[in-house]
């Protein structure tokens, strides 16, 4: 018992500078968020302030039109979650069920294409959109994030898949049950919290999605968040500092709270699929 | 290994009989996608950057190697592939150095440790653009709050202007770059430590091992490829990673903090230099291609021994 506080202080005092430095950004966006506008650009400066200004919220959000790109992000991170779901749902049940010609290949088709960065090929897809015709179409987003969350998805699935017993699927079979029955019957309750946990990640991937967001959208009322309060940033003389502070709170810590909730599946998911 | 039941009848008879196409039937719309949205760009870039192409993006005709020779001739090219280098061996190696042992006593019983894991895993849930927004202002030069603590504390007497000078906002932002890459390159740790077994240790601590004994005789050997994954992965993910450079700077001053990823996307998207930055896309896809055969041939070979007895 001793020997555990005594641990307990000295990892604490090791892991307390990191934690300073991860949690100081927290501080600064809280404290400039509800900040007086004047209070700002203040010399010396100072973490002090007057008051709490909460009405800074609904100012950000009337002002820099927060509703919309909320929506836009919305939009496109469920819509490209669902079609990245209806196509690895699937995939991931192939490659935990059966044996199939090519299936090395293709699982290694996965693993190269996880890795894929969007950055590199930026130009490529932004051209990809120019021949489509989807340049500044929030559609052009959803095809494009659900392509690269795929391997990530069916990995995910997949891994997750592989720890539901067959035996059930194949008791149901010898009662007379259909494949396509047991799938839906047996297997796909089983397989909800999984599909649900992946889901989630694939929704905060495109939640925080930049890159992309920021070439193929190019009108203002189509921003999705992340690009919508960089370009509050971006090349502006007078950057109003506590509306961008607002902004990236609202946008955050949401996201921030599922994720930490969520993380060990996240591990577990690595730890028996992807990284091994 | 013995343990593994032996595969049942139905697997025999029902399964292959079923398995031939409907399985192909099940990856096939999720592949097009893929290959299509993955597979036209590479084309694309590879036609492109065999062209030469006007400022409006009109292909003007066949050109031979004549945009790659223009980039290997741009001395900006060099530096933001000079810059590339530092940036991605000073991050991935902070990231290492840092995480380790980090992870080794998130894996150890204390005090606060769920409180501690969820604060060191909190940066991988914020998007790295509002990370990099939230950074450009606290490193603010006149109003910063980080000015504003150190003045406090008595460490400057006056601010300083972090992001106004290429050297120091490269330094800076090579630190969040190490802060935004712990809590990934932790967890992949963790889920070595996990797996480690405990009879070593206890067999060691017999033997009178000290704990440093332990670390470099015992958990560094196991955990090495853990390490071997960390690195590609951070190597992957570090090299091609826009926004934190170019929220905090975008890669100024005077291209002061531009890596490969900054240079290319104002190539394509503020210059219209479309070959150019075609040319260089394609030259990051090849580095990129290389370390991802290399991840693929690290997970394999990890992967190998249950795969081989599931699959016969």
């Amino acid at each position: 018992m001793q020997s555990k506080l005594i641990r307990s202080i000295v990892y604490w005092v090791i892991l307390s500078p990191l934690v300073v430095v991860i949690l100081f950004p927290f501080g600064v966006m809280f404290v400039t968020a509800v900040r007086p506008r004047d209070e700002l650009f203040v010399f010396p400066p100072t973490w002090w302030f007057s008051e709490f200004r909460w009405g800074n919220f609904a100012e950000m959000w009337v002002k820099t039109s927060f509703g919309q790109a909320l929506l836009n992000s919305v939009y496109v991170s469920v819509m490209s979650t669902l079609l990245a779901l209806a196509l690895s749902i699937p995939a991931a049940y192939a490659l935990s069920r059966y044996r199939f010609p090519g299936k090395g290949a293709y699982r290694t088709f996965l693993l190269m294409t996880q890795m894929m960065s969007p950055i590199v090929l930026v130009l490529g897809l932004f051209r990809l959109m120019v021949a489509l015709g989807m340049v500044n179409n929030l559609n052009s987003l959803v095809l494009t994030y659900a392509a690269f969350n795929m391997a990530f998805t069916i990995w995910m699935l997949q891994s997750y898949f592989n720890t539901i017993p067959r035996d059930l699927e194949e008791a149901a079979w010898i009662d007379g049950a259909t494949h396509f029955s047991s799938l839906i019957r047996i297997f796909l309750p089983l397989a909800v919290p999984a599909m649900a946990v992946t889901g989630i990640f694939s929704f905060i991937n495109a939640w925080n999605e930049f890159v992309l967001a920021l070439t193929m959208i190019r009108s203002s009322d189509d921003f999705t968040l992340p690009v919508q309060i960089y370009s509050q940033v971006a090349g502006r003389y007078q950057v109003e500092w506590h509306h961008v502070m607002a902004g990236t709170v609202l946008a955050t810590v949401p996201v921030a709270i599922v994720f930490s909730w969520l993380q060990k599946y996240l591990i577990r998911g690595m730890a028996l699929g992807a990284v091994k | 290994m013995p343990a593994l039941p032996a595969p049942n009848v139905h697997d025999g008879s029902e399964m292959t009989s079923f398995s031939g196409l409907k399985p192909l039937a099940m990856i096939l719309p999720g592949l097009f996608l893929a290959m299509f949205i993955i597979g036209y760009p590479v084309a694309d870039l590879a036609y492109t950057s065999l062209q030469e192409v006007s400022r409006f993006g009109k292909l003007q005709g066949f050109a031979g190697f004549a945009n790659f020779a223009e980039v290997f001739s741009d001395p900006l090219f060099w530096s933001s592939l000079y810059r590339t280098a530092i940036w991605t061996v000073c991050v991935v190696a902070g990231t290492l150095l840092l995480s380790l042992p980090i992870a080794i006593m998130l894996n150890e019983d204390f005090y606060g440790r769920g409180l501690a894991r969820v604060i060191i895993m909190l940066p991988w849930a914020i998007s790295l653009t509002m990370t990099a927004v939230v950074w450009r202002w606290t490193l603010n030069g006149r109003s910063g709050l980080l000015n504003a603590t150190l003045m406090d504390v008595g460490i400057i007497a006056e601010p300083i202007e972090w992001l106004a000078e290429a050297q120091l906002a490269f330094t800076v932002e090579i630190l969040v770059g190490i802060l935004v890459s712990i809590p990934f390159t932790t967890t992949i740790f963790l889920g070595g430590l996990s797996s480690m077994p405990q009879e070593s240790y206890e067999a060691s601590m017999v033997d009178g091992a000290t704990r440093w004994d332990q670390f470099i005789h015992i958990t560094l050997p196991l955990m090495k490829p853990f390490i071997n994954i960390a690195i590609v992965l951070n190597v992957i993910y570090v090299f091609n990673s826009l926004p934190i450079i170019w929220v905090m700077t975008e890669g100024g001053p005077a291209n002061g903090t531009d890596i490969l990823v900054t240079y290319l996307y104002k190539l394509a998207f503020r210059f219209g230099q479309l070959g150019k930055a075609a040319a260089i896309s394609l030259i990051m896809f090849g580095v990129l291609l290389a370390f991802t055969i290399l991840y693929v041939m690290l997970v394999s070979r990890g992967d190998r021994q249950p795969e081989e007895v599931e699959e016969g």
